[in-house]
């Protein structure tokens, strides 16, 4: 298996974590492990979160310092000390840096909730709900081929939402 | 004056006190709170307050925090209206508030928009419908800042996502006497919860009071939060009202509760400590049936106790002496 973080090197640490009841697995290289802080082992996870965020970010190796965000003017360096983002767009721009840190404090980094009226509404798992409710009502009416599209489209919809 | 949200009972109310939903959420034309000019920040107080103009159904109060007294602000925390961090500056703040005080809007605190329901025993559907109701019409109007990965973004980003807070507050008298809070406190923290205590912090809780709020906001949605945060209550509830039932076998219980009514009858000098201690006996009776007193009555008691909301009462600033006497009074006419 390759490391989930730097997708090159062989993954030689396995983790399994329970958060909010569902099974989450990371599997990295030691590498990878350690410059995430894996290395001390589940540490700190009861932390006070938003030290810990900037503690987290600190330790990746690829902070450029000098790195700002054109639309507030931050610099990524003042994010890590004090764990505050400057504004929406600073997400874009250190999106790269942030990623590992998220997927280690809430366990995965898709994002799975409601969203705003202009854009539907419905969150991924009531996509998914009502797309399986309407596929089994298409097998009970023996609509295969609506089925087999409905089936695809559930398939497509998870997929994506369970890489990033 | 209309009935506040905590003079009414709800379910579960042997242990859960009241329930709360907060959600964060930034107008994505703006920077965060924290990299706004006061200008900047009474910009957005005035596009938000005029998005909440026409919600159907929610009568909003408008504050700006430089206007209220420290008095006022601080009792706004004790009545957990706004954070305590809010309270301590206030400048470019403001605060939208429903007559009953069951729907509060924070206004530049960490982030442009902290939207909190609050509602008495164990309500979190509820509450999430009417959370996600005015979310609803205040995302109608105001462009808020979101992204297909990442969900709300918020200024703090332990918080993006759903943005979204659930909480319960629990009355754990019998986990408290029986030493399992610490354990709990461990558990909760691994299945993505955190315990702590509602007035003061951790196991030193007082009056054995804790919040019970769900932390990770990313990968998962408010529903299967909310549902998470439920069962975890449930069999936190569960495994209280079995400690309650272990502590009554002792007759001492039953003297330590009739004591501490006797102490909250009669004192005429009592400190918030003190109170919450004896108060969160008398509670335990009262639930038991032990003692004769409505739940609801100990609960506004417990609001209407704390310093700085006992100084608004008589809209004046009092030392510590002077606190502690009126206490004790209010205290005696609520029991007599």
């Amino acid at each position: 298996m390759i490391c989930q973080n730097c997708n090159k090197n062989e993954a030689n640490m396995h983790m399994k974590r329970i958060i909010n009841g569902r099974a989450a697995e990371v599997h990295l290289c030691s590498d990878c492990a350690r410059s995430l802080g894996y290395g001390e082992a589940f540490s700190g996870f009861g932390l006070g979160l938003g030290e810990l965020f900037g503690e987290l970010l600190g330790k990746s190796d690829d902070v450029v310092s000098g790195a700002y965000c054109p639309a507030c003017g931050k610099y990524f360096d003042e994010i890590v000390s004090d764990g505050k983002m400057g504004c929406a767009e600073c997400y874009g721009v250190f999106y790269d840096k942030l990623l590992p840190s998220l997927r280690r404090i809430h366990g995965k980094a898709t994002y799975m909730g409601t969203k705003p009226s202009s854009q539907g509404g419905a969150s991924l798992e009531d996509r998914v709900e009502d797309l399986k409710n309407r596929l089994s009502d298409a097998i009970a009416e023996q609509n295969f081929e609506l089925a087999a599209q409905l089936r695809d489209e559930i398939i497509a919809i998870t997929a994506t939402g369970g890489e990033d | 004056m209309c009935a506040k949200w905590y003079l009414g009972t709800g379910a579960q109310n042997d242990v859960v006190i009241n329930t709360s939903i907060h959600l964060a959420r930034n107008i994505r034309s703006f920077p965060f709170p924290g990299r706004l000019s006061l200008p900047d920040k009474l910009k957005v107080n005035g596009v938000i307050k005029n998005a909440t103009d026409f919600i159907d159904g929610y009568n909003f109060n408008y504050f700006e925090m430089k206007t209220l007294s420290q008095s006022e602000v601080v009792s706004l925390a004790e009545r957990h209206l706004v954070s305590p961090e809010f309270a301590s500056s206030r400048d470019g703040r403001a605060l939208l508030l429903t007559e009953d005080e069951a729907v509060s809007i924070m206004l530049n605190e960490e982030d442009h928009i902290r939207l909190q329901v609050m509602y008495a025993g164990f309500a979190l559907d509820d509450a999430y419908r009417t959370a996600s109701q005015i979310e609803r019409e205040l995302s109608g109007k105001l462009d808020f800042a979101f992204d297909d990965k990442l969900g709300y973004l918020t200024q703090d980003p332990t918080a993006l996502g759903t943005g979204m807070k659930a909480s319960v507050v629990l009355h754990l008298p019998g986990l408290v006497s029986t030493s399992q809070i610490a354990k709990l406190i461990t558990t909760v923290s691994k299945l993505g919860l955190s315990l702590r205590g509602s007035y003061g912090e951790g196991a030193a809780a007082k009056g054995d009071m804790f919040r019970l709020s769900n932390t990770i906001t990313l990968g998962i949605s408010e529903k299967a939060a909310i549902e998470n945060l439920k069962s975890i209550a449930l069999q936190i509830a569960a495994q209280e009202r079995a400690a309650r039932e272990e502590l009554f076998k002792a007759p001492v219980t039953e003297d330590r509760i009739y004591r501490a009514y006797g102490v909250l009858k009669y004192a005429r000098l009592i400190d918030t400590n003190e109170f919450m201690e004896l108060i969160s006996l008398v509670r335990l009776g009262a639930v038991k049936g032990v003692i004769n007193m409505d739940c609801a009555q100990i609960e506004a008691l417990m609001i209407h106790m704390q310093p700085a909301t006992i100084s608004l009462s008589v809209d004046r600033p009092l030392d510590r002496i002077e606190r502690d006497k009126l206490r004790a009074a209010m205290v005696r006419k609520a029991l007599s």
